[in-house]
């Protein structure tokens, strides 16, 4: 009996030294991104380096929030909403038909939309901003929400229908027996039932929008135009990178995924799994 | 009867998919025909008309030594990267199953890498990485691992070592996420039965976790192997393919050839043949997803 109990808490005492290595490896960076940002610039310089500032020093975030970057910002949130709506709005009717009827070509549209998650987004980059070139769209919001499109629609269509299929099917029967059309089914019955789904999806794609950059850099020349992860390349100047500014512009940029994540981390969670694995 | 039904039901589907596949023809069919044809043509930016040189791209980039040296650095990324993130990812995923005072902070905190731009990621990593004011020198320096300060960036043997590991840190959490719902789906009478039956947590998770989980983990394993062989921001940002090509994969690659060099066609041909790897890859999946009657 003893030795059982030895057993136990020396493997409880393993697993909180791994929980706690784990925690280590992911904080450790992010521990000093925000001690970087609060670093005055003799304690940035210093080598070697000092993990906690001397003195807290906030102007870094001052830096950080000048108009420039607000407006970098505003544009992320205005690119990265508008594709999020826009792919939730699309999908939702599709990924509905593609849990729900019985038609032709189903397997092939559906096996299609999962093959072109595997192309390399440079494929598509390339013909694009040849395109946008030629039709003057470099430099829109509009030129990146389409370029976001290409990455977003399949993903968003596979998670949703997998929501989708989790809905008993008698619900909305029921609703068509009492007169309503399909449409009204879905839209009455369906939808209101499929909203933490909506909702994990809404999450991951705006995960997925937020963070991007190779259609950013290319398609975003005019600096008033450009998103944070591009934006936030102004720090690094020639003569050298300004790190508390740059830290505390990470430091702002990471927090507003981070408080939408927190929110809906479970639904989340359960829409990964549901969307890709369950039948 | 069920013809009928299959036909009418094909007359609603249409309104309900035909945006859907507008957009996918617009945004993703339309480019990658485009690529295809540019890919069999030479362009660059003095040539204003594409010269048609059929398969002159492709035999160009076959025979030369920077193809076969990307295709192994891609490789070496691309499986070292998916093996850490699912040990670590398993791993962390049956730490956080039980629950614990603090467990749901901690799976909150561990999602962090991966919800951050990948520019901010190597931006910290890049200072961490710094020669003189990063602190993995100063800490490796300070409990004897090195003698020096190593520039770790800048040299050609440790920069792809490097940039595996901020990829690795990056990436994980979603390989985490995923088991920890796999985990959750496990019927908790069974590991029961098995502990009343004396099996040891071992051989509980050779024998019961890891086959019932299976069908999440070789998904999940696919899709980080995809995303991290066309995996872009982390190499561009950290080293942009250097020192001498020692750390380009080929999206930084092709992003260099097409927009540095502006030679259009020669990076098409590249994305194709990057692609066709990926097809390879690809079929085995879709094999897959039709055992398991997934399409249905």
């Amino acid at each position: 009996m003893l030795s059982f109990k030895k057993t136990v808490s020396f493997m409880n005492i393993l697993k909180y030294f791994l929980i706690v290595l784990l925690l280590v490896f992911v904080l450790f960076p992010f521990i000093y991104m925000v001690s970087t940002s609060l670093k005055s610039e003799p304690d940035q310089f210093r080598s070697p380096p000092v993990f906690f500032p001397h003195r807290i020093f906030f102007d870094n975030y001052k830096q950080a929030l000048e108009p420039k970057f607000v407006r970098y910002f505003l544009n992320s949130f205005i690119i990265t909403l508008s594709t999020t709506f826009l792919v939730i709005f699309v999908s939702i009717f599709s990924s509905y038909a593609f849990s729900r009827l019985k038609f032709i070509g189903r397997k092939f549209v559906l096996k299609f939309i999962i093959l072109t998650q595997l192309f390399p987004l440079v494929v598509i980059i390339i013909p694009m901003y040849m395109v946008f070139a030629k039709i003057h769209l470099i430099d829109t919001y509009i030129s990146l929400i389409i370029a976001y499109l290409s990455f977003t629609v399949p993903v968003g269509v596979w998670i949703l229908r997998g929501f989708f299929k989790g809905i008993p099917y008698s619900l909305e029967e029921a609703a068509m027996v009492d007169g309503c059309t399909r449409l009204q089914a879905f839209l009455k019955v369906v939808l209101p039932l499929a909203r933490p789904g909506i909702s994990a999806t809404s999450v991951y794609i705006f995960i997925v929008t937020w963070q991007e950059f190779m259609f950013a850099l290319t398609f975003l020349s005019d600096q008033k135009m450009r998103t944070l992860p591009v934006g936030i390349l102004d720090f690094i100047r020639q003569y050298g990178i300004n790190w508390g500014g740059l830290m505390a512009a990470s430091t702002l940029i990471t927090i507003p995924v981070f408080i939408i994540f927190l929110i809906l981390q479970k639904q989340f969670i359960a829409g990964l799994t549901q969307g890709s694995i369950k039948g | 009867m069920v013809k009928k039904i299959v036909y009418k039901e094909s007359i609603t589907a249409v309104y309900f998919i035909l945006p859907t596949l507008l957009l996918i023809l617009i945004v993703i069919v339309f480019p990658i025909c485009k690529a295809i044809y540019e890919s069999l043509h030479k362009s660059t930016l003095i040539l204003l008309k594409p010269k048609f040189v059929g398969f002159g791209n492709y035999i160009l980039i076959l025979k030369s030594a920077i193809f076969w040296q990307i295709f192994v650095h891609s490789i070496i990324w691309t499986v070292t990267v998916v093996i850490f993130q699912f040990l670590i990812g398993i791993g962390s995923a049956l730490l956080l199953n039980k629950d614990f005072p603090g467990r749901d902070i901690i799976r909150g905190i561990i999602i962090l890498p991966w919800i951050i731009p990948g520019v901010v990621a190597g931006l910290i990593w890049i200072l961490l990485y710094d020669p003189q004011l990063g602190m993995i020198n100063r800490i490796l320096y300070d409990m004897g691992f090195i003698h020096k300060y190593i520039t770790w960036l800048s040299n050609r043997k440790l920069a792809l070592l490097a940039v595996i590991i901020v990829a690795i840190w990056k990436g994980f959490p979603f390989s985490s996420l995923m088991y920890i719902a796999a985990l959750q789906g496990i019927d908790s009478e069974l590991i029961d039965a098995a502990t009343i039956d004396g099996a040891g947590k071992w051989r509980q998770f050779i024998n019961i976790i890891i086959p019932t989980i299976s069908p999440v983990i070789r998904i999940t394993l696919l899709l980080t192997f995809i995303w991290t062989f066309n995996y872009f921001e982390i190499i561009y940002i950290m080293t942009n393919g250097g020192p001498g090509n020692s750390t380009h994969i080929f999206p930084t690659y092709i992003y260099n050839v097409s927009f540095r060099q502006f030679r259009f066609g020669l990076a098409s041909s590249y994305a194709i043949i990057t692609f066709l790897i990926l097809l390879i890859f690809s079929l085995f999946y879709m094999k897959e997803l039709e055992r398991r009657e997934i399409l249905d």
